[in-house]
């Protein structure tokens, strides 16, 4: 009897043995690490490779690698593939090693997860990234709880992130969506005669905030929206949410702000219920220009007007060709040659921020490094303020702002920039504020006001900003 | 002690032992593990192994397969969410953010969801087998979409920065995440004990009853779907335990927290551990926790997958263990341990220095 005692005894404390081992060959006991290697920045670029956006996960990390090679003597191990990796970045005295590259599918949970991995379990300092708006808010609510992390989004476009949430720790070189917007509604109103429009908007944060750009600019000149739709994202089947448009007979037109996988799949079963599409009866959000959209979007639409991505493909500025020099000397035909892709931009200027905030706080992290990230940029499509991006309070960029059309050349569709809308501003001339509600299926309430670029938006012609104005 | 050792069989002996240094171990957590294990690794298995823990109380004791533990555990967070975050600049953007005091948000948000169980339970109640698994996956879908479509209360982003609205009693939970291992420590003991406690009470063993013969049961007088209805309230209780603790420690509650795949993926944790017995629910936590957290520096040679594609090799290691499990033991790794303690008695009876039987007390 005593001996079965013992050797359950000895049997249990075997099986503790095996677990402790297991436990710390994974490395859970917590140990004396080695001492890490003196200025040693952890980097993660938190992206997405699944879902709706999940193509933009190489455009991405290719945007921020490309100015961490630029700016901070970083080597790509792999010119086709840059989540392959980069060597050598240092800046400001500090090495800077990318740590991971977060794995999002625009969802909350999953973007909790990957932050969480990246930065506690990577321990990463920093974090370039999202790249959606959901994504972002969720990261911004982290950020508040992580004060001594730094986060610069990558190119989400919900507005909570820098108006109402807002931590000091989360900073934003690029437009929101509704500010990416800015001009659209007003060319749809003086140039297309719009006077009732519906629109359909994918329901989360940077469909709202993309769609408030729209609806604001748009009712600001005296429009009406009559109707308002919301399809969930990543819907298969749109026409459930077609039939609650209205006929196109009873409206001037409709805004689209259906993104991802989602844009075609919506505009046929519009042309199923409805029959073919009229360009003039169509405004996109950047939806139908970028993100992979482009080819199966333009086809059926051209000469309708679309809302920017804080780019301007191109421009023919010396700032712009820098630009898109840069990234094609690291990264040959990244995203299809497509470098005016906000993807790639975005993630391009937050990295090169980052870069001079670690060369102002010698490689210093925490509140250091929040405070010498800079207040103002030099990105390539950047115009007015002799091409100078200004953050404003919240750490949320004034951007310039591009209208584009699509249009045909050469026979083949294409895209190009129609408009030019100088710094704008995250509060839409006051429409926007840190005590209003965030976009939300009602918000913004369609009102007539005056925008700060109203009856000001300067016409681009061959990537030239001319002195006319849109009338 | 040691007359309870003598007592004892020597499986129980040792699964005691083992239980004691387990609690030993994760009570001198964040001593012995490093930071991301104690406030993530440990965090999660605690608190998913609640939610599972309510899965399996209902399989093994009332013989009732739930998809709708996920959906309770999301429901209590969006509950507590939406009462207890406050709006407003710096504030959560998203949902009601009633600002109540959060001790009462707490109360109401497990109230709440107990009784929304008891309402699902008393649907399901007259349903067994295929039938009662395919109404609870029902209220999963219905949970999924309605705070998808709800955005009044919650909506595709759901709510956020909920872990900064914590009892004063708890304190802060962000900046001291060791009160938050604790808390979780706390509440998955809480669980098991009160678990093996109702297990014994008449209502445990009616309801046992009810699992293996509910016609006998019913012929006996005792009221089978009222026992099923609480049962699944009391599994509900459970899973809104669960659902709070999630919600301080990630900070948000979203309809993707409760979508089919999390759904399914409680329920993989519920058979990894073992369907039969309540230790199954922490131990298949902590090995799915550890094959999502470890599984995606693996990349499978010659097939060109996995790697930094999170999900790919995770759904698919995550997928041939469910499999293998199934197979090979239904019980889950409890099953496993099960038959291997069998078989060393079997070992021990037949060779030369053969022990007594199992159960010598007596």
């Amino acid at each position: 009897m005593r001996r079965s005692g013992l050797r359950s005894w000895h049997a249990a404390a075997l099986a503790a043995v095996g677990i402790a081992v297991g436990v710390a060959l994974i490395g859970g006991i917590s140990t004396s690490s080695a001492a890490s290697q003196a200025k040693t920045v952890r980097v993660a670029i938190m992206t997405d490779c699944k879902g709706a956006f999940g193509f933009g996960y190489e455009p991405d990390i290719g945007g921020a690698e490309a100015a961490l090679a630029r700016y901070a003597h970083g080597k790509a191990k792999n010119k086709k593939k840059p989540s392959a990796g980069m060597t050598g970045i240092t800046a400001g005295g500090a090495n800077i090693k990318i740590v991971g590259y977060g794995c999002g599918n625009d969802t909350v949970p999953l973007a909790v997860t990957e932050t969480k991995r990246l930065m506690e379990q990577a321990k990463a300092d920093v974090m370039i990234g999202p790249l959606s708006g959901d994504e972002a808010v969720s990261v911004a609510n982290y950020a508040k709880s992580h004060p001594k992390k730094t986060f610069i989004i990558g190119t989400a476009g919900s507005q909570d992130p820098t108006l109402q949430i807002a931590p000091k720790n989360v900073f934003r070189y690029h437009g929101d969506g509704a500010q990416w917007n800015a001009g659209t509604g007003e060319i749809a109103y003086r140039k297309l005669h719009w006077r009732k429009a519906a629109i359909i908007m994918d329901d989360y944060s940077f469909g709202w905030t993309s769609a408030a750009g729209l609806i604001a600019d748009y009712c600001a000149m005296g429009g009406k929206i009559t109707k308002r739709v919301f399809p969930p994202l990543n819907t298969t089947d749109y026409a459930p949410y077609i039939r609650q448009l209205p006929p196109p007979n009873s409206v001037d037109g409709y805004f689209w702000v259906v993104g991802g996988t989602g844009t075609g799949a919506s505009l046929k079963a519009y042309e199923q219920a409805y029959g073919k599409t009229n360009p003039k009866k169509f405004v996109g959000n950047l939806f139908f220009a970028f993100l992979g959209n482009f080819s199966e979007v333009a086809p059926r639409l051209v000469g309708a007007y679309v809302g920017g991505f804080g780019t301007s493909p191109g421009l023919k500025t010396k700032a712009a060709r820098a630009y898109e020099g840069n990234v094609a000397k690291i990264f040959p035909g990244l995203n299809g040659g497509n470098y005016a892709d906000g993807f790639v931009y975005n993630y391009y200027n937050a990295a090169w921020a980052l870069v001079q905030g670690l060369n102002k706080s010698h490689g210093a992290l925490g509140a250091k490094l929040q405070s010498s990230l800079p207040r103002t940029l030099r990105p390539g499509y950047q115009v007015s303020g002799h091409g100078v991006l200004h953050l404003d309070k919240n750490r949320q960029a004034i951007q310039d702002q591009w209208p584009l059309q699509i249009v045909r050349k050469g026979g083949k569709p294409a895209l190009t920039v129609v408009g030019f809308v100088p710094n704008v501003t995250q509060s839409f001339g006051g429409l926007f504020k840190k005590s209003s509600p965030p976009p939300g299926r009602t918000q913004p309430p369609c009102r007539k006001l005056k925008t700060p670029w109203q009856g000001k938006i300067r016409v681009v012609k061959n990537g030239v900003v001319t002195k006319g104005v849109i009338k | 002690m040691r007359w309870n050792v003598l007592r004892s069989s020597p499986k129980t002996t040792i699964e005691r032992a083992i239980g004691a240094i387990a609690l030993v171990l994760a009570a001198l957590g964040p001593l012995v593990f490093n930071q991301y294990w104690a406030h993530q690794i440990l965090i999660e298995t605690f608190l998913f192994g609640i939610a599972a823990a309510s899965l399996i109380f209902l399989s093994a004791y009332g013989g009732m397969v739930s998809l709708a533990q996920t959906a309770l555990f999301g429901i209590a967070g969006v509950i507590l969410g939406n009462l207890a975050t406050r709006g407003g600049p710096g504030g959560t953007s998203k949902g009601l953010h009633l600002g109540w005091d959060p001790t009462v948000a707490l109360v109401v948000a497990i109230a709440m969801t107990t009784a929304i169980g008891l309402m699902f339970g008393a649907i399901a109640a007259r349903s067994i087998g295929i039938y009662f698994l395919m109404i609870t996956l029902t209220y999963s879908v219905i949970t999924t979409y309605f705070l998808g479509q709800v955005t009044l209360v919650s909506g595709f982003s759901g709510i956020g920065g909920i872990n900064r609205y914590t009892p004063s009693w708890i304190g802060d939970l962000t900046g001291h995440p060791n009160r938050l291992y604790y808390v979780s420590l706390v509440a998955a003991v809480f669980t098991y004990v009160l678990i093996r406690y109702v297990v014994r009470t008449p209502f445990g063993i009616t309801l046992q009853g009810v699992r293996d013969e509910p016609v006998r049961m019913s012929s006996l007088g005792y009221n089978v779907p009222l026992h099923r209805t609480l049962a699944f309230g009391f599994a509900a209780f459970l899973a809104s335990l669960s659902g709070v603790l999630y919600v301080w420690w990630s900070g948000q509650i979203a309809p993707g927290n409760v979508d089919l795949p999390e759904t399914i993926s409680l329920l993989v944790i519920a058979v990894i551990g073992g369907l039969a017995r309540i230790e199954g629910a922490w131990l298949g936590a902590f090995a799915f926790i550890i094959i999502q957290n470890y599984v995606r520096g693996f990349t499978f040679p010659f097939l060109g997958f996995g790697g930094t594609l999170f999900g790919g090799s995770f759904n698919t290691v995550i997928g041939i263990i469910f499999l293998l499990i199934v197979l090979i033991s239904p019980d889950g790794l409890m099953g496993i341990w099960d038959r291997a303690l069998a078989a060393r008695s079997r070992v021990g009876r037949a060779g030369p220095s053969a022990e007594a039987p199992a159960r010598t007390g007596g």
